[in-house]
């Protein structure tokens, strides 16, 4: 997983897949053509692109006594 | 040892092995809970369950997937589950592509505090937004756009169709953003 920002050939990718549509068919030209020139869906785009980020971001990092009861919990030693 | 081998030492009953494997996945799995349920409680559980269907299964486990996505399997099933025992969910199936993708939803982000907000602040944000999504939803959304599996591997973590993931995907994302819009418009 990464937490960089993604490029525009890899959302348009991800949005033409979800489309069931080769990057180069038609419909992708057309969509990716319509987003450069269309404020309302470039800005849903990024909004949805956003979304991934936010929801990327909100990660848990598991706590040692956690891991500690985990180990318990399994009946095994914990050695390093 | 390489993972093949603690694999197969884990299966022989070496328990230093075992613990390894267990160490070596455990942030991914309690991680990928977590994002699931969004409680550090129920995220623990479904460690611990996931933990301890792998040990009673690893004889089963063949080799043909890798063990990361066995688990996730695991895991997706105990958070499936558990996710189910809750009600509150107002995303359902029937809501329409209509009112998914009405156009008052297409504000501006740039103009919303975002980058101004707490952590803390946003992650009760998403928390609420979450928890409104059917754990259905929750686990494709997680499973592609988080933890990056292509659709295909999606498809058959979840046993559905490549098509089902691509609408439940699609609806996830469009819910889930329409959420956060309506929580800074409020």
């Amino acid at each position: 997983m990464n937490e960089e920002k993604v490029s525009c050939k890899e959302v348009m990718s991800h949005i033409c897949e979800s489309l069931s549509e080769e990057m180069d068919s038609p419909k992708c030209v057309a969509i990716k053509d319509h987003i450069e020139n269309c404020e309302g869906c470039k800005s849903y785009f990024s909004s949805v692109e956003m979304t991934i980020d936010l929801y990327k971001k909100c990660t848990e990092t598991l706590p040692e006594d956690v891991h500690k009861k985990l180990m318990a919990f399994l009946e095994l030693t914990d050695e390093k | 040892m390489n993972e093949e081998q603690l694999i197969a030492s884990a299966k022989n009953g070496d328990k230093k092995a075992l613990a390894e494997l267990v160490k070596k996945y455990e942030q991914t799995v309690y991680s990928f809970a977590f994002k699931v349920c969004r409680d550090r409680e129920k995220a623990e559980n479904m460690m611990q369950e996931t933990f301890y269907s792998m040990i009673k299964s690893l004889h089963q486990f063949d080799g043909n997937s890798k063990l990361s996505t066995w688990l996730y399997r695991i895991v997706v099933n105990h958070c499936l589950m558990e996710a189910r025992k809750s009600s509150r969910y107002t995303f359902v199936e029937q809501e329409t592509d209509e009112s998914l993708f009405d156009e008052k939803y297409i504000a501006d982000w740039s103009t919303l505090p975002i980058k101004n907000l707490e952590t803390k602040e946003l992650r009760n944000i998403l928390d609420a937004a979450i928890e409104k999504l059917q754990p259905e939803y929750r686990v494709v959304f997680t499973l592609r756009d988080v933890e990056e599996y292509s659709t295909e591997e999606t498809a058959k973590m979840l046993e559905l169709s490549v098509p089902a993931v691509k609408s439940r995907l699609h609806r996830a994302r469009s819910f889930l953003r329409n959420e956060i819009t309506k929580a800074f418009q409020e």
